[in-house]
């Protein structure tokens, strides 16, 4: 009602003041979330007059005409031109810009603006975490930071998500060092509604953190509130229904049971459907295990601040079903928060925030052999909804899927507490010390229970004693901080920053783990160790603790001369106790350069080139993750048992030999950059070339001399740093925005990373293996000199036998398992020596990415608005290893393609129930996992202000949203992107839980 | 500015003590964990006791040594199901062997992992007393010099350390002891567990003081062919040993039956000196040979395919020659008690079994598996204790060192004819080199299949003569496995002629 006064007052002012020449303009600023801005800029263009708005974002400005422009500028928002037609009154909605220059980043023990940043560093910003309406924070960076890959390991609500910064250098260890406010925090539990803004650094930008930077650093500022605003109460909510985002095409029960005869008719077998007449389509497992499941958010946040103290508070509650399992794959997520900050005296500057959160999840099997959908692909249709396997058919590990889910009982708890207070400490304005403690401190708690049950003779499923598990893990965490920065003018050209400090960290906790025997009524209801009674010979109990600590010191000067030659040097000194007292001392220098070229003579005055840097950065960062006391220290878990007086006995000896020198991961990294702003701002690219050498791996089981005992029962050779990869690529971005009226603006952001990345050398063995592929087969992945790391290394196939004259005139297979057919898989003959056998397997894929790819569009209308990200990951491969080689199980449909005479198929095999060499792990099991996802679109319509004002309304946004509408991909599997994370056995696909795709539809609301 | 500099002094005296406390580097060794691991053991006697089964444990693996060692001799062939059946042992039966071979790999390791593992508790010996902590360490340092003494035999000059663990790089700058210096530490060792040991041990199967001074017995008398002092040492402590009366020879006394002494009866009995304990009571398979409890020796000799009465079948490794068979008398009490014949054996019994490689119609009786509920692998986990030092051994070398040291061979002769006593033969008379030979013989026969013979011909200067191939400068002394001279990258040199 205010506010409409004052538009009458407006509306009548002006049309008393239209008669003069001059006349007073009075208006309103606000953001485009209609919050009033205060302190904004308001001049008359080219000329010194002007004011500034007040608390309400109010202004008011006598002595203008008609003709004279106003400008509007305020930090963080993109300024606006008006001219003056009249003494109307100005409503006036300044645009955030998350690429000013002027931008305030956050690098790491401080803070730089944009233009002057001279290492690889991407920010986003809390509009685009808004737009993509994440549910998990991790799922922002996917396609929206040029370098950043993101990869779910599940589809499963809740399931954890791994990042991968340039691509992965370590045999172990590759997510990114993540830092909340400055303290060391994880991502997976944050509510992305509480952050503000991700920084990531991704070169020796890093090295400031040292020992804990060589993956990249991920640095994420919560929400505060911001001086001088009124309070202001936010809702955002939104509900949506989630459905899968691919089934696998299956045979149907006729199709089966054809198939399933052919194959023992190929082996001269009975038919075991002989009358397939009546069989019909069967059941299809598959869409018996995927529901359409809710999801459902809430979020509320008061925020605001006075002259010297801000607020925001919140809290989030989120609850996700999963598409397999329903309630038995559940996410509950809430959280509540507070951020404080008082500026007590003119010195200290005081802050504090707290984020409270508490994860409640259930999960089904998944991901393996024996996992529900691994059931559901696998289960014949010929079985009813209800029936298992009684006669044991389909082998030992598969049984009905729906049974397993009606029987899976578990529950995870999760309470966290997380946050840090601060002080600053300015006593003169050039110099600032920082004093801050961040802290973690989470509790979780775990149970599962596995009743009596028979799902048929022998499977491996079946319980026949019921038990409960339980668990109670501690993790918590301090960073402490102190350090100083003195910046400061000289001359007015010499521009300096200093910072130094150091660091404390210290990790630690516990956990206990217990299981009790004979659950009574074999209920979940009743299924704690509490009420178990069963005895077991066996120890039911185990616990462990950790106490890791790092001491850290660390300096940074930063120098620019004319603010545009600019050069920065860091040193960080870490200990870190993951290591021997002989080697846990690492030093790590760093320099990063720049130079802006659109600040000198030649381009100052370019219409074209709006700014232009060049960069370059050269520094030493570390990664301890991989290392451990294991390996410096001995455990005592060697073979010990003698016979003394007839009886065994056992005492201790050494386990695996300790490595006293063992280190932490060293990687060189070297960038070269371009900042380019063109056409007034409007198109915008960034440009990065750079390489990584990650030296000294820890590799586990290098052998060493014999002298050292490792031929001892249970002892073992030891961990050592001995390996070395390389990772070199490019990547960029450009964004272009433009405002074509003050009713449409749009803008579109793409970015792109080529990647290349290589084992340099692995000292003391030949490769390291690891993943699986079936069942007994030897490890598929492969960490070997000169190839990709985790590579997939089997056999070249070249098509199919047509004929016995095709089989006759190749190598014999024989050594495979058994000699070749017409109908079978041609096996190439690598190293040309006129036989096929373990000598001719190689290199046949790798689940790296060489090029991943974001694009991202926004189009505002009036009060509509659009947007939508899309991620492409191109030359990633994938095993297809949720196929049960089993005579009886199903198939996927592409069998119905397979060779059943010369010339029918050069792709898919013959099938048979006799021996075949088919199963080897081949080139025919790994398919090109390339993809792109449409990972969200959006329509929103902001309601008019003035509509909504009377009601106490700021700001009324409402919209519809699909995230991963669809993916663009020729793999076959459930879900191209999925991976385990592991560096070495990546990339192998069990049938993962597909990532599900959400229609939703919600509500932005500020009071 | 003064208003500054008072602040200063109080953001100095604040960064002093954040630097006081916070900032030592003690921070990184208070770490609060539970966990016990190889550097904060030895907290009571019952570690100790504990690191000194883990000692011991490493025994069993030594049945190779036994195993290879008879192979090497003019005793037994390789045997086995063909002629790449246990490839490392066919080449040492041959003399053909390199320094790739996979089992004289393993005679190194396991050696070395046996130092290592007594090292380990020697390196903390100081750290906890309690009473009888001397015991443990005289064990410990017994079992040292055994396994030292066993890669002096099979490798000559070894890396030595004295009471400390090898660590990483130790290969790359600890060089080749020479023998003197290898010896000496064997010396010293079986010197402290005689001082420090009883006759009879805490618990049957561990070492005693009659098994240092056996040990420290034979040490000496592998250095007597070089320096003639030694047999005055090595009679020295065998007879001090003989005349402790704490042993005699089985089957001389009350109702001992010879014919008992290698079946299970027999084990651990008064002609023990030291005996390698194993038991079939635990499984084992392929992928961990040294982590049987099992005699691994006994399934890999025993006979191929055997169905019939008293033995269990084997790999028909390690088949004695004909040769051996024939140098017993006929009426030899020891001889169809060391060697089976197996087609008299069948002929009697109806059994049945197939011939392998080197098929010779015998098979080493001693070690033979005997039929018993052992648990799979079979093969593997035969529970025949070894008998490492025989009282027999005890007399047959007091009576070389008095007859090869000039010292008494009247006493030597007494000696001898105490163990062909036993066996139902006449005393010898002869003197001087006469004897010397017919201790040699007799050496032969009543240890045969226990694995002493090959080393007894090296150290005496004959195996040139007995073993067909061996080729004396290169074949005394087995070479370092090749990779072991690749990681110690040019520390050790490789064992002449390999």
């Amino acid at each position: 009602m205010k506010k409409f006064t004052c538009i009458l007052i407006a509306l009548f002012g002006g049309i008393l003041s239209m008669h003069s020449q001059t006349f007073s303009v009075e208006g309103n600023v606000t953001d485009e979330n209609n919050m009033p801005l205060f302190g904004v800029n308001v001049l008359v263009k080219n000329e010194t007059r002007g004011t500034v708005t007040d608390f309400d974002g109010n202004f008011s400005l006598p002595n203008v005409s008609a003709g004279e422009v106003l400008q509007f500028s305020y930090v963080g928002f993109v300024s606006q031109e008006i001219t003056l037609t009249g003494s109307n009154f100005l409503q006036v909605t300044l645009q955030t810009d998350s690429q000013s220059l002027e931008e305030v980043v956050v690098i790491g023990y401080g803070t730089q603006q944009r233009r002057d940043i001279t290492g690889a560093v991407s920010v986003v910003s809390g509009k685009t975490i808004e737009e993509l309406n994440p549910i998990k924070i991790e799922q922002a960076l996917q396609g929206t930071a040029a370098g950043v890959n993101v990869l779910p390991s599940s589809g499963a609500p809740g399931a954890g998500i791994n990042i991968n910064i340039r691509g992965i250098a370590s045999n172990s260890v590759n997510g990114p060092l993540v830092l909340i406010d400055g303290y060391q925090g994880d991502l997976g539990t944050l509510n992305p509604n509480d952050v503000a803004s991700i920084s990531i650094l991704k070169d020796a930008q890093a090295a400031i953190y040292g020992i804990a930077g060589a993956n990249g650093v991920v640095l994420i500022t919560t929400k505060t509130g911001k001086k001088n605003t009124a309070p202001t109460l936010q809702y955002d909510g939104y509900t949506g229904i989630q459905e899968t985002s691919r089934k696998i095409p299956l045979l149907n029960a006729t199709e089966y049971a054809l198939l399933i005869n052919e194959a023992y008719a190929n082996n001269g077998q009975a038919l075991p459907y002989p009358n397939v007449s009546d069989l019909g389509v069967g059941t299809n497992f598959q869409d018996a295990v995927f529901d359409t499941a809710p999801i459902v958010s809430h979020n509320l946040t008061l925020s605001g601040g006075s002259e010297r103290v801000t607020y925001s508070v919140g809290g989030s509650h989120l609850y996700q079903e999963g598409i397999v399992g329903a309630e038995k794959s559940d996410f509950t997520r809430s959280t509540a928060r507070f951020n404080l900050g008082i500026d007590i005296s003119e010195m200290f500057d005081f802050s504090a925030n707290t984020i409270y959160t508490h994860i409640d999840r259930r999960s089904i099997n998944e991901s393996g052999l024996g996992s529900v959908l691994f059931n559901a692909l696998n289960m014949a249709p010929t079985f009813g909804i209800n029936d298992e396997d009684l006669q044991g058919r389909l082998g030992n590990e598969i049984i009905n899927p729906l049974a397993q889910i009606a029987n899976t009982f578990n529950d995870y708890n999760l309470n966290k507490f997380n946050g840090s207070f601060a002080l600053d400490f300015l006593p003169i304005p050039e110099l600032k010390f920082t004093s801050r403690i961040g802290y973690s401190l989470t509790n979780s708690k775990g149970k599962d229970f596995s009743p009596i049950i028979s799902y048929g003779p022998g499977k491996v499923f079946n319980t026949v004693r019921s038990a409960v598990n339980q668990n109670r893990i501690n993790d918590n965490s301090y960073t402490y901080d102190l350090f100083g920065t003195y910046e400061n003018t000289f001359a007015e050209i010499h521009h300096l920053t200093a910072t130094g400090g150091m660091t404390v960290i210290r990790n630690w906790g516990d956990g206990l783990f217990a299981t009790g025997y004979d659950v009574p009524n074999n209920s979940w209801d009743y299924a704690d160790i509490s009420l178990t009674t069963g005895t077991n010979d066996g120890l039911n109990n185990g616990a462990y603790k950790y106490d890791i600590r790092k001491l850290s010191f660390f300096g940074r000067v930063q120098y620019d001369l004319y603010g545009k030659y600019l050069i920065s040097g860091m040193l960080r000194r870490d200990a870190s106790t993951r290591f021997g007292p002989e080697n846990r001392v690492g030093y790590f220098p760093s320099v990063t350069a720049g130079w802006i070229l659109s600040e000198e003579a030649f381009l100052e005055n370019s219409n074209t080139v709006s700014f232009l840097k060049l960069r370059g950065s050269f520094g030493v960062l570390g990664n301890d993750e991989a290392g451990g006391a294991q390996f410096y220290r001995s455990l005592l878990d060697g073979e010990a048992t003698y016979v003394l007086d007839g009886n065994l006995v056992n005492g201790t000896a050494l386990g695996r030999i300790p490595n006293p020198a063992s280190g932490w991961e060293e990687s060189e990294k070297i960038n070269f950059g371009v900042d380019l702003r063109m056409f007034n701002n409007k198109l915008d690219i960034t440009a990065d070339l750079f390489r990584e050498d990650r030296k000294n791996l820890l590799i586990a089981g290098i052998p060493v001399s014999g002298i050292l005992g490792g031929g001892a029962p249970g002892a073992g050779a030891p961990t050592i740093n001995a390996g070395t990869t390389r990772n070199e690529g490019f990547e960029f971005s450009l964004k272009y925005a433009d405002n074509i009226n003050d009713d449409f603006r749009y803008n579109f952001g793409y970015n792109a990373t080529f990647l290349h990345n290589e084992v340099v050398a692995v000292n003391g063995t030949d490769f390291i293996a690891g993943g699986n592929f079936g069942v007994g087969q030897p490890q598929p992945s492969r960490f070997q000199a000169g190839f990709p790391i985790g590579y997939f290394f089997g056999y070249k196939t070249d098509g199919i036998f047509q004929t016995q004259a095709e089989v006759d005139a190749h190598p014999s297979q024989a050594a495979l398992g058994a000699n070749a057919a017409p109908g079978d898989i041609r096996y190439v003959d690598v190293n040309g020596d006129g036989v096929i056998n373990t000598d001719d397997r190689t290199n046949i894929g790798d689940p790296i990415p060489n090029v991943i790819m974001g694009l991202n569009i926004n189009f505002n209308y009036k009060n509509w608005d659009f947007v939508s990200y899309t991620f492409a990951s191109l030359g990633n491969d994938m095993v297809r290893n949720y196929e049960r080689a089993q005579p009886n199980v199903n198939r996927h449909a592409y069998v119905l393609d397979r060779w059943t005479g010369a010339g029918t198929s050069n792709e898919v095999p013959r099938v048979t129930t006799g021996a075949t060499s088919n199963m080897a792990f081949s080139d025919y099991y790994v398919e090109d996992a390339s993809y792109a996802r449409i990972q969200n679109v959006q329509l929103g319509y902001t309601l008019p202000a003035d509509a909504l004002s009377n009601v106490g309304v700021s700001r009324l946004r409402i919209y519809a949203s699909v995230n991963n509408l669809y993916t663009f991909t020729k793999y076959r599997g459930f879900d191209p992107a999925a991976s385990s994370g592991e560096a070495i056995g990546g990339g192998i696909d069990y049938g993962f839980y597909p990532i599900p795709r959400i229609f939703l539809a919600g509500v932005n609301l500020n009071f | 500015m003064n208003l500054y500099s008072s602040k200063f002094k109080y953001l100095l005296l604040f960064l002093g003590i954040i630097t006081a406390v916070g900032c030592s580097e003690d921070y990184l060794e208070k770490t609060d964990e539970y966990n016990i691991d190889s550097e904060n053991y030895f907290n009571s006697q019952e570690d100790y006791y504990n690191a000194l089964i883990g000692v011991y444990d490493i025994l069993q693996s030594t049945y190779v040594n036994v195993l290879l060692g008879e192979i090497a001799s003019d005793n037994t062939l390789s045997g086995g199901e063909s002629a790449t059946d246990v490839i490392g042992f066919q080449q040492v039966d041959e003399m053909t062997h390199t320094p790739v071979n996979d089992n004289l790999d393993d005679i190194w390791d396991w050696n070395f992992a046996g130092v290592q593992r007594a090292n380990y508790l020697l390196e903390f010996k100081d750290k906890t007393e309690f009473a009888g902590k001397n015991v443990i360490i005289a064990e410990t340092r017994f079992l040292r010099a055994y396994f030292t003494f066993e890669l002096l035999k099979w490798f000559g000059p070894i890396p030595i350390k004295e009471d400390a663990r090898f660590v990483l790089g130790d290969e790359k700058t600890i060089p080749r002891a020479p023998k003197t210096e290898v010896y000496a530490q064997i010396e010293s060792d079986l010197l402290f567990a005689i001082a420090n040991l009883e006759y009879t041990a805490p618990q049957v199967g561990r070492a005693t003081k009659g098994a240092a001074q056996a040990l420290l017995g034979k040490v000496y008398l592998y250095q007597g062919t070089d320096n003639s002092e030694y047999f005055q040492k090595s009679a020295e402590v065998l007879e001090n040993l003989i005349n402790s009366g704490q042993y005699h020879l089985y089957g001389t006394q009350g109702n001992e039956n010879f014919a008992n002494l290698f079946e299970y009866v027999g084990e651990n009995g008064p002609e023990s000196v030291f005996e390698i304990q194993y038991t079939g009571e635990q499984g084992a398979g392929f992928g961990c040979l040294q982590c049987s409890e099992g005699n691994v020796a006994v399934g890999f000799q025993g006979i191929r395919n055997y169905t019939g009465p008293l033995f269990e079948s084997g790999f028909s490794f390690n088949v004695p020659v004909q040769e051996v068979f024939d140098l017993f008398s006929e009426d030899d009490e020891r001889r169809d008690l060391s060697i089976l014949d197996i087609e008299a054996w069948a002929d009697q019994t109806g059994a049945t079994y197939a011939e392998g490689y080197k098929h010779t119609g015998y098979f080493n009786r001693k070690y033979l598996p005997r039929q018993n509920d052992n648990l799979g692998d079979a093969n593997l986990t035969q529970p025949n204790n070894y008998r490492a030092i025989r009282y027999a051994d005890v007399l047959l070398m007091a009576a070389e060192a008095l007859n090869r040291g000039g010292i008494s061979d009247s006493r030597a002769r007494d000696y001898l004819n105490e163990v062909r006593d036993r066996a139902g033969l006449d005393d010898v008379e002869v003197s001087g080199n006469n004897l010397t030979e017919a201790i040699y013989l007799e050496r032969r026969l009543e240890l045969v299949g226990e694995g002493h013979r090959f080393f007894d011909l090296v150290r005496t200067g004959r195996a040139a003569q007995a073993i067909p191939g061996f080729i004396d400068g290169k074949h005394n002394l087995f070479p370092i496995p090749l990779e072991e001279i690749e990681f110690s990258e040019g520390n050790w040199e490789q064992n002449p002629n390999y």
